[in-house]
């Protein structure tokens, strides 16, 4: 076989595994993540496969177990459908209810076990009039929780 | 000339100045906002360092046609200096916005598509930069790397409507927010004016490392050019 002929066939090789892997990550990368009624619609297509969900931190619904490390919460987009959350781990600082999260992991039956949890933040930025005060009276304020 | 050597130290010490202001006002002087906290402020490093890239590489995008145009060497010249200081400002935006996400979302890095298109400008320009020195010949080089700068520009409207298009772990634009029709930034005052400051003081800055690397640059071309002759 020709060196020309050999290089060619090795480029294309190449060239192939380049765009089928970039079709591929472009695929995942376009669905950052799935919402909970496009899991609940088709259970059987997410059973067992490494997921993310992003959505809502239902109100009333997290508990933080600080004794074993567990937090449990509910994530919703309009408030009736929702989807149990168990997360192995410690609570974020900005978790709170009512916010958007991006969890990551599989479903195991009707519940999410995530073994990753981000915090999203809003776009909107704020400064509450209680908060406006200096460094030292924030640091006391965190202090104080 | 000697008026550009001293724009250029009025515009060094000027910027520098202005910088260590603007990092005092934030520390010391700025509200603490309500939802994100202290971590909040890197926002004042963080967005002018992604505005000041926009402009850096369309700088590049605009000297890159007019030098496949007009064949100026001036015009390659400036892409070239442009380019090299937008690189530094990109890679400041990954680790600046690196370090936010750590604090905020929980992570350095997630593949969405806000973070990952950004990470692809990055590497276009590095690749941008691989071309140029793979070219001997000071023509050819100039007209490649306008062609790929043109195109590495593309990017940039992409990176600013990813969160928009797609779904991603990074919020929506605050700065650039529309409002039926009207802009509004969705931000209270005593937060948005010192970033707009912070925003412009960083271009000026950009501006000086711009003139800075140009005048190089044309002394490298001029260097070269006398060298090529003394040796025929």
């Amino acid at each position: 076989m020709k060196t020309r002929t050999k290089f060619v066939i090795g480029g294309a090789v190449i060239l192939a595994v380049i765009i089928a892997l970039s079709v591929q990550s472009l695929q995942e990368m376009t669905v950052f993540f799935y919402t909970p009624q496009e899991v609940l619609a088709s259970p059987s297509k997410f059973e067992d496969k490494t997921i993310r969900i992003g959505a809502l931190v239902q109100k009333g619904s997290v508990d933080w177990n600080a004794k074993d490390i567990q937090l449990s919460f509910n994530i919703t987009e309009d408030g009736n459908e929702f989807i149990p959350v168990l997360y192995d781990g410690v609570k974020p600082d900005l978790f709170r209810e009512g916010q958007g999260v991006v969890v990551e992991g599989k479903m195991k039956g009707p519940r999410f076990e995530a073994n990753q949890l981000l915090v999203k933040h809003s776009e909107e930025y704020t400064v509450e009039t209680e908060h406006k005060k200096n460094k030292e009276d924030y640091y006391k304020s965190i202090q104080a929780q | 000339m000697a008026s550009m050597k001293k724009t250029i130290l009025y515009l060094e010490w000027g910027s520098i100045l202005a910088l260590l202001a603007c990092g005092l006002w934030v520390f010391l002087k700025l509200p603490i906002e309500t939802s994100q906290g202290f971590p909040q402020k890197i926002m004042y490093l963080h967005v002018p360092s992604v505005i000041t890239t926009y402009l850096a590489f369309f700088i590049v995008f605009v000297y890159s046609i007019a030098y496949l145009w007009k064949r100026e060497l001036m015009f390659d010249q400036i892409a070239k200096a442009s380019a090299e200081v937008g690189l530094v400002f990109c890679a400041l935006v990954l680790i600046t916005g690196a370090i936010w996400g750590r604090t905020t979302w929980g992570t350095y890095w997630v593949w969405d598509a806000r973070l990952t298109t950004t990470l692809l400008l990055f590497l276009i320009f590095m690749g941008y930069f691989l071309l140029r020195m793979s070219v001997n010949d000071r023509d050819k080089e100039a007209r490649l790397a306008s062609v790929l700068g043109i195109i590495g520009f593309l990017d940039i409207p992409i990176i600013h409507k990813s969160v928009e298009w797609w779904r991603t772990l990074h919020q929506p634009s605050t700065l650039f927010k529309v409002d039926s029709g009207e802009a509004k930034p969705s931000m209270p005052p005593e937060l948005l004016y010192p970033l707009l400051a912070s925003t412009l003081v960083m271009l000026a800055f950009y501006l000086y490392l711009l003139l800075l690397r140009y005048q190089t640059e044309k002394r490298t071309d001029r260097l070269n050019q006398l060298l090529a002759e003394t040796q025929d």
